[in-house]
């Protein structure tokens, strides 16, 4: 240990500590989010080394003359709608029941919470495979139960597509939800609810009353990372559509991936790319103003 | 019987949970809608173990009769699990604990440190935990093959720091935070320096929440799809998602060994997450989300 000026500045050592995380940080991930706002103002295959400047032609194309961005706009809308309200939903429910005494919680709250480790693109390999039109899980089942009539090409209808795809993402969510419901009924006082219900209050009261005001952080937080990893879905999509039939089930990181990783017109790829991430940035930056206030109150 | 009264009521007061009708319908639904949450986990379990025919011949949740190892050692070698995984191991490896170190470095600092610009770069950190990565793939690719880096380890290691660091840097943030002044004070005026006072003091005591770090740390980073798309094009450096959605491409009318190779891509994270799994909802709970 030396003993130096150097060492003994407090500025000189958070600097050393935070130097490592805030140079990888700003490089990989800060910077491809300005570079990608550069690139949708250009023309640019990837590989040329001439970039031409277009200014707002990528977006006055994908706004007018893309029919797919439309749909995958609209997908990623429904997509978040969902998301933010049925695996959270349950997921709570599931929270409050297994933070009851029950025989065998651990093990459920195990059997919840597994899928949330299986890689997405492993979900989307099974449940692709449960869809199957012939060999598939669904089909036999319902035909094992005599209701042919409900027999459907889960994931080739283009009705239906996008609604299979998303029964697929909440099995793999839910208990991503529930553990940190469950995380965050650890903080209800439990005198505050014992003393609810000898003074003659219901479930629903004690629910109401008690246990929903002190999950009101927990809520905000569940909802905004539900939010936020609903728009990344991309491997569940990749992986048992790819955006098809017909690129009805096609969503906008998707779509951004495609124009320019396949397509190689970089320049529309990120026009899509600026227009999720101003997208994100308006559910993103009032959170973070939020809590901000939220932890000032609170010190 | 003024003696006893009191303990009756202490009795029925215990007992009431045990007989509540509410609670056992509680939990019959909650069983039930467990078993079904399993089942494509069952379903995928049972039919690695069968062969084709019987997985043609018998009903999808008929456990296996001759359980068909081979599944696992013929996926293994069609679908190049060698190398992929392989290359899931080294990046793994090496990204995790030096995430965890730079994260926890960082977030000391930012907490324990008094920082004029403190408060604006915990937001700055903050900012990155928010913003799905999955939207600039393509911008991410443009700066590493800039560097040179397509189809190396530095080229997917250091975009997998950048995006796990402010996650990271929040939780611990939070719950060094937490930690009492006198803990410390003292070794700071005793003439520890920082570093010594976050290796000594501030490291041990952040164990669990750094285990429950690492399990969901350990699983991203190991099923990561996206980023590993447009950044290993080479497929001697395919990691075992990658490996994966190929081998569904190629071969996915071979059930057996399809399953297999879900089951042995997926295994590894289920592994870390039983091995350190009690740490992972007290450790949550410790920093995150505190009411």
């Amino acid at each position: 240990m030396f003993n130096s000026k150097f060492m003994q500045s407090s500025r000189t050592q958070a600097l050393l500590l935070i130097g490592p995380a805030l140079a990888v940080y700003a490089t990989f991930a800060i910077w491809p989010m300005i570079e990608v706002v550069f690139l949708s103002f250009q023309h640019w295959n990837g590989l040329d080394p001439h970039r031409e400047w277009v200014g707002l032609e990528n977006y006055r194309y994908i706004l007018t003359n893309d029919a797919v961005f439309w749909v995958a706009l609209r997908n990623t809308i429904t997509w978040t709608i969902l998301a933010v309200i049925f695996p959270p939903t349950i997921g709570l429910l599931l929270a409050l029941g297994l933070n009851q005494q029950l025989f065998g919680r651990v093990p459920m709250r195990a059997i919840y919470y597994l899928p949330v480790i299986i890689a997405p693109i492993a979900v989307a390999t099974i449940w692709r495979w449960m869809y199957d039109p012939f060999f598939g899980l669904f089909n036999q089942v319902l035909t094992s139960l005599s209701l042919q009539s409900l027999i459907s090409d889960w994931l080739g209808d283009r009705e239906i597509a996008l609604y299979s795809m998303f029964v697929a993402y909440t099995w793999q969510y839910v208990g991503f939800s529930m553990v940190l419901f469950l995380a965050g009924l650890q903080s209800v006082d439990r005198s505050l609810v014992e003393a609810a219900r000898i003074d003659g209050a219901s479930r629903w009261q004690v629910f109401r009353h008690v246990t929903l005001p002190a999950l009101r952080v927990t809520l905000a937080i569940v909802l905004v990372l539900s939010t936020i990893s609903s728009l990344k879905a991309f491997d569940i999509v990749y992986g048992m559509t790819g955006g098809g039939p017909a690129q009805s089930t096609q969503m906008l990181a998707l779509w951004a991936f495609m124009q320019s990783m396949q397509i190689f017109d970089f320049g529309r790829g990120s026009a899509i790319s600026v227009i999720l991430l101003l997208v994100t940035l308006t559910i993103v930056v009032p959170y973070l103003r939020w809590s901000q206030r939220d932890e000032g109150a609170g010190e | 019987m003024t003696a006893i009264a009191p303990r009756r009521e202490d009795d029925s007061l215990q007992l009431k949970p045990r007989r509540d009708p509410f609670l056992i319908i509680l939990w019959i639904i909650l069983v039930t809608f467990a078993l079904v949450w399993i089942a494509p986990v069952v379903l995928i379990a049972f039919t690695a173990l069968k062969s084709n025919a019987e997985v043609m011949a018998t009903s999808a949740f008929t456990p296996p009769q001759e359980i068909a190892w081979n599944n696992f050692s013929g996926a293994w070698a069609r679908g190049n699990f060698e190398t992929t995984f392989k290359n899931s191991v080294i990046i793994t490896v090496i990204k995790v604990p030096l995430g965890l170190m730079f994260s926890a470095m960082a977030a000391y600092a930012l907490a324990r440190i008094r920082l004029r610009f403190g408060k604006l770069l915990l937001l700055f950190f903050l900012f990155g935990a928010m913003i799905p990565f999955q939207v600039m793939l393509a911008p991410i690719f443009t700066l590493v093959n800039g560097f040179g880096l397509i189809d190396t380890y530095p080229g997917v290691i250091l975009p997998y720091l950048a995006f796990g660091v402010p996650y990271q840097v929040f939780i611990l943030h939070g719950f060094f935070k937490a930690v009492p002044k006198e803990l410390s004070e003292a070794a700071l005026i005793d003439g520890a320096s920082h570093v010594t006072v976050f290796r000594r003091i501030f490291l041990p005591i952040s164990l669990p929440v750094l285990a429950a770090l690492l399990i969901l740390d350990f699983v991203s980073t190991w099923n990561e799809f996206a980023m590993a798309l447009v950044l290993l094009q080479d497929r001697h450096m395919w990691t075992l998602p990658l490996g994966l959605m190929s081998f569904q491409g190629q071969f996915s009318t071979d059930y057996g060994q399809l399953n297999a190779a879900i089951a042995m891509t997926v295994f590894p994270a289920v592994l870390v997450y039983m091995i350190f799994q009690r740490y992972f909802v007290s450790g949550l709970t410790s920093g995150a989300v505190k009411g």
